[in-house]
């Protein structure tokens, strides 16, 4: 086997030149590492929106289901977000926009940017890419990006199902609404994706991304849905992510502007302040 | 000659407050282009940690470090491209395959000598087809040694380079660290195992609670080492007849057989020896390792006198 070492490197080969990068390439090898996974998550969020929207002739179009909400309790009802549940845009706010979707994509989200930065360098599989010809900076904006666009794939799948679902049971609703409100989630998503990804990079730790980043979430759904039956709730009302998503009825009048900026200066702001600590941190990589 | 590799007073701490443990404590080295230079030391001594250091993954609290001639923090990553690097711990995980990972970290560095994947995978037989995740700890090895030599780096850090692998793919190894010498490259070898590094390193450190304890060539490692010499005579021996022979200690003599360690040339031994009818005669080199074992055995051997002094109290 050592017959021929001096025909290892054939000298016709031409010497690397200076690195030039190729295409991102550490945000191809996430998707190719993660695609499998992904493509379940949109089975899954297709299957459970489209399951729910079905249910609209049997469930939201019918005066039974109206009564029986008028005769909840109205603390119940706003808690819920079923005050509008009898119209095709309350009925798919209550179930889809505003319940199943949103925490289906942040568990996903905040579970994906715990893993990405930290979750690979607790387990050591960051060491090569660290090591190698690739900047702090870059690896942490092309696993950033690979956020950014798997969650945007999957909102996008939430709304084009329900789109599709609801003109097939006959739900009149405004397809601009709809197209609306899932940026809105999208956002959402993405910021809370985004801190819990934040908090990794910053400090390597997994497990701490993931209790910020499910904390604000349940902590942002809760002062959304509770806020309002507190006396004077509303200006706590207007510090959680839920509400800068919802809080323009989007289904009915699409995102609200002011609403969309300040998820996106969560999204943008947490990574972008990562990103400064991690070029500075010590890697465990 | 040029300076590949340079620290002065490099010092590193981790943890904070009273948990603080310092790893590198005042560490000093100078790696001349184109040597194959040893770095020993048990594990916790700071191997790791310096070559971290070298690579940018840690910044260090106080010290210089100069790595081809630019400090780590500065140099990024066109200064890493330069550098091929073997984890002592190689973590690889995932459902892509072996082939789909070179190709990604050949990919990092712009796709440099991509083609070459194929040939060193051949050479190291590595099936570069299996799944990461279901390669064992030696592919994972040959995984780890391809992507260091791919790109024909200028500056080879390997940590532990041969655990897990075969004597076959040892040898093979060795083979790939001569040719890229031969061509050039610089190399650094961390290893806590003395024997993996002695066979290629020209100079070696020693390095032992952060610090280099000792800075020497091989052959004079070697020296220091000495050699076990037992000769056997055709007829009883006496004892003094070895006495004062120049690098000869360790001197037992049991009937018609002399056992000794011997430091230096063998010419005076033989001369007295050749008095006697020699039956049989083996030298055998001492292991660096015992040598090794000398440094760490000080601070033990310091203590002894007091624990001798308090039983004949």
């Amino acid at each position: 086997m050592s017959a021929e070492p001096t025909t290892r490197r054939p000298t016709d080969t031409p010497l690397p030149g200076p690195p030039r990068p190729g295409a991102a390439p550490v945000l191809r090898w996430t998707v190719r590492t993660h695609l499998r996974t992904w493509l379940g998550w949109g089975v899954v969020l297709a299957a459970v929106s489209a399951l729910y929207i079905s249910f609209w002739p049997a469930m939201g179009d019918n005066q039974e289901m109206q009564a029986l909400v008028d005769g909840m309790p109205e603390a119940l009802v706003t808690a819920m977000g079923y005050d509008a549940i009898g119209s095709p845009a309350g009925y798919l706010e209550s179930t889809v926009y505003a319940l199943l979707a949103p925490i289906l994509l942040v568990v996903f989200a905040v579970g994906l940017g715990a893993q990405l930065i930290a979750g690979d360098e607790e387990a050591g599989l960051l060491e090569l890419e660290s090591a190698g010809a690739v900047s702090r900076w870059r690896l942490l904006a092309e696993s950033a990006l690979a956020l950014v666009l798997v969650t945007a794939a999957l909102a996008a799948v939430v709304g084009l199902v329900s789109i599709a679902v609801a003109n097939l049971v006959g739900m009149d609703l405004r397809t601009g609404a709809v197209a609306g409100a899932t940026v809105g989630l999208w956002l959402l998503v993405l910021a809370l994706g985004n801190l819990s990804f934040a908090v990794g990079a910053a400090t390597g730790r997994r497990g701490l991304a993931v209790a910020v980043g499910s904390g604000v979430a349940v902590a942002a759904y809760v002062t959304n849905a509770l806020a309002p039956l507190l006396e004077g709730g509303e200006w706590l009302r207007r510090l959680s992510p839920f509400h800068w998503y919802l809080g323009n009825d989007p289904l009915n009048e699409g995102l609200g502007l002011p609403g969309a900026a300040a998820l996106l200066a969560l999204a943008l702001g947490s990574v972008l302040l990562a990103a400064v600590v991690y070029d500075r941190r010590d890697l465990g990589v | 000659m040029s300076v590949v590799i340079r620290t002065e007073g490099l010092v590193k701490d981790y943890g904070h407050g009273t948990a603080r443990v310092r790893a590198l404590d005042g560490l000093d080295l100078e790696v001349a282009a184109g040597e194959v230079f040893g770095f020993l030391g048990p594990n916790g001594a700071g191997k790791s940690t310096t070559i971290r250091v070298l690579l940018d993954l840690l910044r260090p609290n106080a010290g210089r470090v100069e790595v081809l001639g630019t400090p780590p923090r500065v140099g990024g990553p066109a200064q890493r491209a330069r550098i091929g690097y073997l984890p002592g711990e190689l973590s690889l995980a995932g459902r892509a395959t072996a082939g789909e990972l070179l190709h990604h970290l050949a990919a990092l560095r712009g796709g440099a000598r991509a083609d070459r994947i194929a040939s060193l995978a051949e050479r190291l037989s590595l099936d570069l087809s299996r799944r990461i995740r279901a390669l064992s700890r030696g592919n994972k090895q040959k995984v780890g040694i391809i992507q260091a030599f791919l790109h024909g780096p200028e500056l080879l850090i390997l940590d532990e380079p041969t655990s897990g692998l075969d004597p076959l793919l040892q040898h093979e190894f060795l083979a790939m660290v001569r040719e890229a010498t031969a061509e050039g490259a610089t190399v650094f070898l961390s290893s806590h195992v003395l024997s993996e590094v002695e066979v290629i390193a020209g100079r070696v450190a020693i390095v032992r609670a952060g610090r280099i304890v000792d800075l020497d060539d091989v052959a004079t490692l070697r020296h220091h080492a000495g050699q076990r010499v037992e000769l056997h005579f055709a007829e009883p021996v006496a004892a003094d007849v070895f006495a004062g022979i120049p690098g000869l200690s360790d001197i037992e003599v049991e009937d018609r057989r002399l056992r000794c360690l011997l430091r230096g040339e063998p010419d005076a031994l033989l001369t007295v020896a050749a008095r006697f009818h020699v039956t049989r005669w083996s030298a055998e080199d001492r292991e660096l390792e015992d040598l090794f074992l000398d440094h760490y055995r000080m601070p033990v051997e310091e203590q002894e006198p007091e624990e001798v002094g308090a039983d004949v109290r």
